[in-house]
C-alpha cells in the first residue's frame, strides 16, 4: 500500500506540466463549488433570517385549531389573553422576545380614492428590536408616543396619492360582522422589496388594530429567540409548558411556515444540482485524459511491472490511487485558492444581485465559507477523480504484458 | 510413464512441441514451429539467432508472459496454458528474473526502489528487504547509486541494476532479452561476466538471448534458433 502510494505520488509529479493542467481544471472546479455554494449559502442564510426576523419570527403560537379551522375564520380563533401567555413564555431562557400580532383585510381610503389594504397590528415597543421586513423611505418609524401613526405600503400610497402626514381611514369588519371604521395619520411610507405587497400592505400599532376589530386579543404570539439553531430545542420547551399548564394553544416552527423561503431553496439546488454535473464532467474529462495519455506513456513500464509478478489489481489500484492523489491535491489546493477568493470577494463588499423578479430592490450577496459546502466540493471532485481513472487503470490492468514489453 | 516422471522432476523448463502464431493484419504469422525443449536447473543457457528467428518468442513462453498456440509449456512443473493470470503473476514473482534489452527501470524509482520493488510484491519485511536489496546491490558493484535515479546512470550500471532487481527474489531462473544489445562490448562482457558469477554463486538457471558471438561464449549450452525452429 505504501508502496502504491509513493509511486502513485512520484507518477503523478512526473508530467509536472500535465499534472499543473489537471490541477488547474480540479481547483477551478472546488472554487466554483465552494463559491456558488457559499453564495447560496449566504442566500439562504440572508433569506431565512429575514423571514424570521420580519414577518414569522422563529415560533408562532396560535389558540388550537387556527390552523385546521382558523384560516377560513381567523376571527374565532384569536387568543383572549396573550398578555399573560406572553409572561409565561417570556421567563423561558434563550427567548429574546414576545410578541404578538392581529392583522386583518380591510379597505382603505382618502377622501377621494379607497383601496383594498392588508393591515397588521404590532406592538410597537417590541418591534423596535426586531429587524425590519420594510424600509423607510419616507417619514419615520412607528413611535410609541405616536399612538394613532401607521406606515403605508409605498405603492398603497402612490395609487392612493396620499403622503406622509395625511390621513386616512381604514374599514373593516368586526368579528362580531359589524362594519367598523378607525383613522390613522401616515407617519412613514415603506418598501418591503415585494411590489405586491407594497400596494396592500398598512402597519399600525395593535392597538389601533384591536379598536377597529372591537377586541383585546391577539392573532398570534410571535417567540424570537437568541439563536435560529435553537428552534428544535425551545419549540419542544413550549410544547411541555402548553401541555403541562394545559393551555388552549398550539404551536409552529417558522420552518413549517416558510412555504417561500423552501421554494428558494429548491430552486437553489436545482440549479446547484446542474452547475455540479456540468463541474464534475469538465473535472471527469480531464482526469480520465490525463489517466489514459498517462497509460500509453507508460505502456512499457505496465508491461515491465507485470512481468515481475504485479497483479492486474494491482495495476489498477496503482492508476486508481494516481487519480485519488490528482483529487486529493488537486481538491486541498481548490479549497485554499476558494477561501482565498472567497475573502477577497468579501472583503471588497461582495457581489451586487440585481433585484429578482416582483422585488424592488437589489442586494449584496456574501460568499459564506461552510465546512459543509467545502467538505461537499472536496469530496464531489474525489469521487469523481476516482470514478474517471478506472476505466484507464482497467485498460491498463488488460495489456498483454507481451505487447507491452514490445511497446515503444 | 516411469521415464517421463522423472525427467519432468529434472527439468525446469519442458517445451513440448510448441508453436506459436501471431496474426499480422488478416495473415497469421508461425513465429515458432514445433519446439522441444528441455533446461535444467543451474543451467547457463544461450538463445541464439537472427533477429526475427523467434527468440524473443520463445523466451516470453519460458517466462510465463505468454502462451503457446498449441503444445506444452511446463515452467516448475506447472502447465502455463492452465495457470490464471494472478497464479501466473505470483509464478513470475516468485520463481523467476527478467532482464530487458532496454534494461526497464522504473524512471521514478531510485536504483535501490527498483531492486526493492519485487520484494514489496512479495510482501516481505522492510528489514529484510533492505538487506536483500544492499547485498544485491553490493554484489552489482552498485552500492554507492542506492539513491540514484535510472537517468542518473550509464546504461552498464542500469543493466546491473536490472540484473539486481531480477535476482533480490532468489529466483529459480532469470530470463535475459538480449541484455547486452544496448551496450558497448566491454561493459556487455562485464554484464556477462556478472551474470555468470551470479549463475556459479547462486546456482540460478540463466537463459539469455543474443546474437552476438563473443557473448556466446560463455554459455554452457547454445539454442541456435532460425525460422521458429531449433537447430
Amino acid at each position: 500500500m505504501k508502496t502504491t502510494l509513493s509511486l502513485a505520488l512520484r507518477n503523478v509529479l512526473r508530467n509536472k506540466r500535465r499534472t499543473a493542467i489537471t490541477f488547474m481544471a480540479i481547483i477551478s472546479g472546488v472554487v466554483s463549488l465552494i463559491i456558488f455554494g457559499g453564495f447560496i449559502e449566504y442566500t439562504f442564510w440572508g433569506l431565512r433570517e429575514l423571514t424570521i426576523k420580519t414577518q414569522l419570527g422563529h415560533i408562532q403560537i396560535y389558540k388550537k385549531g387556527y390552523w385546521e379551522k382558523g384560516i377560513a375564520e381567523p376571527n374565532k380563533y384569536l387568543i383572549k389573553d396573550p398578555e399573560a401567555i406572553e409572561k409565561t413564555f417570556s421567563s423561558i431562557s434563550d427567548i429574546t422576545t414576545v410578541t404578538r400580532r392581529l392583522s386583518f383585510s380591510g379597505l382603505i381610503s382618502t377622501q377621494e380614492k379607497t383601496l383594498p389594504c392588508k393591515g397588521i397590528g404590532v406592538v410597537v415597543e417590541k418591534e423596535k428590536q426586531m429587524s425590519d421586513f420594510e424600509t423607510i423611505v419616507a417619514g419615520k418609524d412607528l413611535e410609541a408616543a405616536e399612538s394613532y401613526g401607521g406606515i403605508v405600503g409605498s405603492e398603497l400610497i402612490k395609487a392612493l396619492g396620499g403622503k406622509v402626514g395625511d390621513s386616512l381611514t381604514i374599514l373593516t369588519t368586526t368579528p362580531e360582522g359589524v362594519i367598523n371604521a378607525v383613522d390613522f395619520k401616515v407617519v412613514g411610507i415603506a418598501q418591503t422589496g415585494s411590489q405586491d405587497y407594497d400596494s396592500v400592505f398598512i402597519k399600525l400599532p395593535i392597538e389601533i388594530v384591536q379598536d377597529l376589530l372591537n377586541t383585546t386579543a391577539a392573532e398570534k404570539i410571535i417567540i424570537f429567540l437568541k439563536e435560529t439553531k435553537d428552534v428544535e430545542k425551545i419549540a419542544s420547551t413550549l410544547k411541555e409548558v402548553i401541555d403541562k399548564n394545559k393551555m388552549d394553544l398550539e404551536l409552529k416552527k417558522w420552518s413549517e411556515l416558510a412555504d417561500f423561503y423552501w421554494k428558494v431553496v429548491g430552486i437553489y439546488h436545482n440549479i446547484f444540482d446542474v452547475i455540479k454535473v456540468i463541474i464534475s464532467v469538465i473535472v471527469l474529462f480531464s482526469i480520465a485524459n490525463t489517466i489514459t495519455m498517462s497509460v500509453y506513456e507508460r505502456i512499457r513500464e505496465i508491461g515491465t511491472m507485470r512481468a515481475m509478478g504485479t497483479t492486474r489489481a494491482r495495476i489498477i489500484a496503482l492508476f486508481i490511487t494516481e487519480g485519488a492523489l490528482m483529487g486529493i491535491l488537486g481538491g486541498l489546493l481548490g479549497i485554499f485558492v476558494g477561501i482565498l477568493i472567497a475573502n477577497i470577494i468579501n472583503m471588497s463588499g461582495g457581489i451586487y444581485i440585481s433585484p429578482p423578479p416582483g422585488m424592488s430592490k437589489g442586494y449584496v450577496s456574501l460568499i459564506l465559507i461552510v465546512p459543509k459546502v467545502i467538505f461537499y466540493a472536496f469530496s464531489s471532485i474525489l469521487v469523481v477523480a476516482i470514478l474517471s481513472s478506472i476505466y484507464p487503470a482497467y485498460r491498463a490492468s488488460r495489456l498483454k504484458v507481451v505487447e507491452a514489453l514490445q511497446h515503444i | 510413464m516411469g521415464q517421463g516422471i522423472s525427467k519432468k522432476s529434472l527439468a525446469m523448463i519442458s517445451l513440448k512441441n510448441v508453436t506459436k502464431d501471431y496474426k499480422l493484419g488478416k495473415s497469421v504469422v508461425r513465429a515458432l514451429q514445433g519446439i522441444d525443449l528441455e533446461i535444467n536447473k543451474g543451467e547457463f543457457v544461450s538463445i541464439c539467432g537472427p533477429s526475427g528467428s523467434g527468440k524473443t518468442t520463445l523466451l516470453n513462453l519460458l517466462g510465463c508472459l505468454d502462451s503457446p498456440t498449441t503444445g506444452q509449456v511446463i515452467v516448475m512443473n506447472n502447465d502455463v496454458a492452465r495457470l490464471s493470470d494472478t497464479v501466473l503473476s505470483r509464478l513470475r514473482n516468485k520463481t523467476i528474473g527478467f532482464i530487458f534489452q532496454t534494461f526497464n527501470l522504473i524512471p521514478v524509482l531510485t536504483a535501490y526502489e527498483n531492486v526493492e520493488y519485487p520484494l514489496v510484491l512479495l510482501g516481505l519485511s522492510q528489514r529484510e528487504r533492505q538487506q536483500r536489496v544492499l547485498k544485491m546491490l553490493d554484489e552489482v558493484g552498485l552500492i554507492n547509486f542506492t539513491k540514484h535515479r535510472p537517468d542518473e546512470l550509464s546504461g552498464g550500471q542500469r543493466q546491473r541494476v536490472a540484473i539486481a532487481r531480477a535476482l533480490v527474489t532468489n529466483p529459480k531462473m532469470v530470463l535475459a532479452d538480449e541484455p547486452t544489445a544496448n551496450l558497448d562490448s566491454v561493459t556487455g562482457e562485464e554484464i556477462l561476466k556478472i551474470m555468470k558469477k551470479m549463475n556459479e554463486e547462486h546456482h540460478t538457471t540463466f537463459i539469455f538471448s543474443t546474437h552476438d558471438s563473443q557473448i556466446m561464449k560463455y554459455a554452457e549450452k547454445i539454442y541456435n534458433i532460425r525460422d521458429g525452429r531449433i537447430s
